[in-house]
């Protein structure tokens, strides 16, 4: 009694489990299955294309300058990602290794941060760059997200775990604070360092709010962007417009199949944005 | 520098490295605290001061200073009150699935391990790592009208007789937008509050089963208190970003309609600056939304000092 008892709660555990992995991945699949089918079937229900085709993909890449703007986007999306790794790393060692004054004050500056939201600094934000005649130009994206809070205090808390000892060791062995940080505190800290890259590359290949405002030409729009005027252009191309959504997804999917495990923990140890 | 230590004289030199010692913290931080500080804090300020004024970005005009007006105007705007309605309803109505569903679900499987459990969280995550466009997108067809799959479905299985046009509708619109934000968060909550509860010592469960405690009775008893904190945070920002994270959502998939149904706060400041060209009323809402989210932060910080309950 007691062990079919046992048994139908694990059926029902696990019953509940699939069923909540299929609502998560079922949009994904519907996106990757639509992309393949034909003009015939592209309206049905089927859950698997009869005669799969690459006519939407070609399509799609007729209509939109699919491959230059998947090329803005890593520029953008990895420019974003080093700037933020460079400039979080240099702060995080700054709070790691000094007491110092005013420590206290820049730190609760940047937890701040997250309660302004972008719509409370876009239009000063959107003045500037057309100020200095970014609008249009990748560097108008960029520049903003040059440096984030979020990827300081991710730093920060990765580095505390550094054992200070080491630091101590290498200052009474004369060693400068630029050797400290690149001999000695970022070799071990590589694992951190590159989930956190991963964290920063994804949020950035996703941002939508900032882009959306300064680009004007789909020649140097990012793919998100692209996206979004093909939608509002062609509505009934559902076909390739699931092909090119597809393959805004594909960088990130595949990172995420590669280093699945690293992405999760990371999310979960630094939240969301 | 040694060499030169002992030419200059002594008292110079030491003076000279302690200051450059001093510095060296604020040179490191310099980068980062630059940067946030021109394009967070800068623009936050000019946004609460631009509040104040009535301007429409042409180049070429000054902006004119009209005192409070703007906050009279953004109070008798006609889509002041549902955008506010609209942030309440997306607000409480994304809980369930950041907090409610998500604990019940992590503590029902809390038994599922190894393989299995590794596997369901690779999956779970799947929604979180997506671009709300890409997601956008996708439901848009899923959704739609006449052709996508949950109006065939629905057809099929007799429950409606006609396509439902679920962006262009009122009573939809809103409830697809949040129903589309709550599917990002729910894998992602599950896994935060699984992970805690792995980190509950599992002798209080083995001593309440002793005790003859019904798992409902572990639940409210051991799991929930001691995992409040998370709860506390899990709550706090759910609470504070439900209405921004739905932006691009409404952006692509209803402009915030029909009749304003389906718009936020976020959404209005961004028509008011960028449809309307109406720089001051926009930012009027920044700043009272600022403050307003600003007060609500700090009472749930507050809350949560004094609630959460910590196992030492």
């Amino acid at each position: 009694m007691y062990t079919l008892r046992k048994k139908c709660g694990s059926i029902g555990k696990h019953g509940l489990l699939v069923l909540l992995s299929l609502l998560a991945v079922f949009p994904l699949y519907w996106m990757v299955v639509s992309s393949f089918k034909n003009q015939g079937e592209i309206f049905g229900t089927a859950f698997w294309p009869a005669a799969p085709t690459l006519e939407n993909y070609t399509y799609a890449f007729e209509q939109m300058p699919i491959s230059r703007m998947l090329l803005n986007s890593f520029i953008i999306a990895i420019a974003m990602t080093a700037l933020q790794l460079l400039t979080s790393i240099l702060a995080a060692y700054a709070l790691t290794r000094w007491q110092f004054k005013g420590r206290g004050i820049l730190y609760t500056m940047l937890t701040l941060t997250w309660l302004i939201p972008a719509q409370a600094t876009m239009i000063p934000n959107y003045i500037q760059v057309n100020e200095w005649g970014l609008q249009g130009n990748p560097l108008a994206i960029v520049l903003p997200f040059a440096a984030s809070a979020f990827a300081v205090i991710s730093m920060y808390q990765g580095f505390n775990q550094f054992p200070r000892a080491l630091i101590d060791a290498a200052r009474l062995d004369g060693a400068g604070e630029w050797q400290i940080l690149t001999r000695v505190v970022l070799p071990p800290m590589k694992a951190t360092i590159s989930s956190l890259g991963i964290l920063l590359f994804i949020n950035s290949w996703n941002e939508y709010l900032w882009p959306m405002l300064v680009t004007k030409k789909l020649e140097s729009a990012p793919i998100q962007i692209g996206i979004k005027s093909f939608v509002s252009s062609d509505v009934n191309m559902w076909g390739s417009l699931m092909a090119a959504t597809t393959i805004s997804c594909l960088p990130i999917l595949i990172i995420y199949i590669i280093l699945q495990r690293h992405i999760v923990d990371s999310f979960m140890k630094w939240g969301i944005k | 520098m040694k060499t030169a230590a002992m030419t200059a004289p002594p008292g110079a030199v030491s003076h000279k490295k302690i200051s450059l010692a001093k510095l060296k913290p604020y040179l490191f931080m310099l980068p980062a605290v630059a940067l946030i500080g021109f394009w967070v804090y800068k623009p936050l300020c000019q946004t609460l001061g631009l509040a104040g004024y009535k301007w429409s970005m042409v180049p070429g005009t000054t902006p004119e200073f009209v005192g409070l007006q703007n906050f009279t105007k953004l109070f008798s705007n006609k889509d002041f009150w549902p955008a506010v309605k609209n942030t309440l309803f997306y607000t409480l109505g994304l809980l369930p699935f950041s907090i409610v569903l998500p604990l019940f679900i992590a503590a029902a499987t809390q038994t599922v391990r190894g393989r299995a459990q590794k596997v369901y969280r690779a999956l779970f995550f799947v929604p979180m790592i997506m671009a709300p466009v890409a997601v956008s997108v996708i439901f848009q067809w899923l959704l739609h009208p006449t052709n996508g799959l949950v109006n065939k479905l629905l057809i099929d299985l007799g429950i409606i007789e006609q396509g439902i046009a679920f962006f262009s509708n009122e009573t939809f619109s809103r409830l697809m937008i949040l129903l589309i934000t709550g599917w990002k968060m729910i894998g992602f909550s599950t896994l935060m509050f699984s992970a805690a509860i792995s980190g509950v010592n599992r002798e209080y469960y083995e001593s309440a089963k002793l005790d003859g405690a019904s798992n409902i009775r572990q639940f409210f008893t051991i799991t929930l208190p001691l995992l409040s904190p998370t709860v506390m945070l899990m709550v706090m920002m759910s609470v504070l970003f439900a209405s921004q994270w739905t932006f691009a959502y409404i952006d692509v998939l209803s402009q915030g309609g029909p009749y304003g149904s389906s718009t936020n706060i976020y959404y209005m400041m961004y028509k008011f600056g960028f449809s309307d060209m109406n720089v001051g009323l926009s930012a009027a809402a920044a700043a009272l939304f600022f403050i307003v989210f600003g007060l609500i932060a700090l009472v749930m910080m507050r809350l949560s000092k004094k609630y959460a309950f910590y196992d030492n």
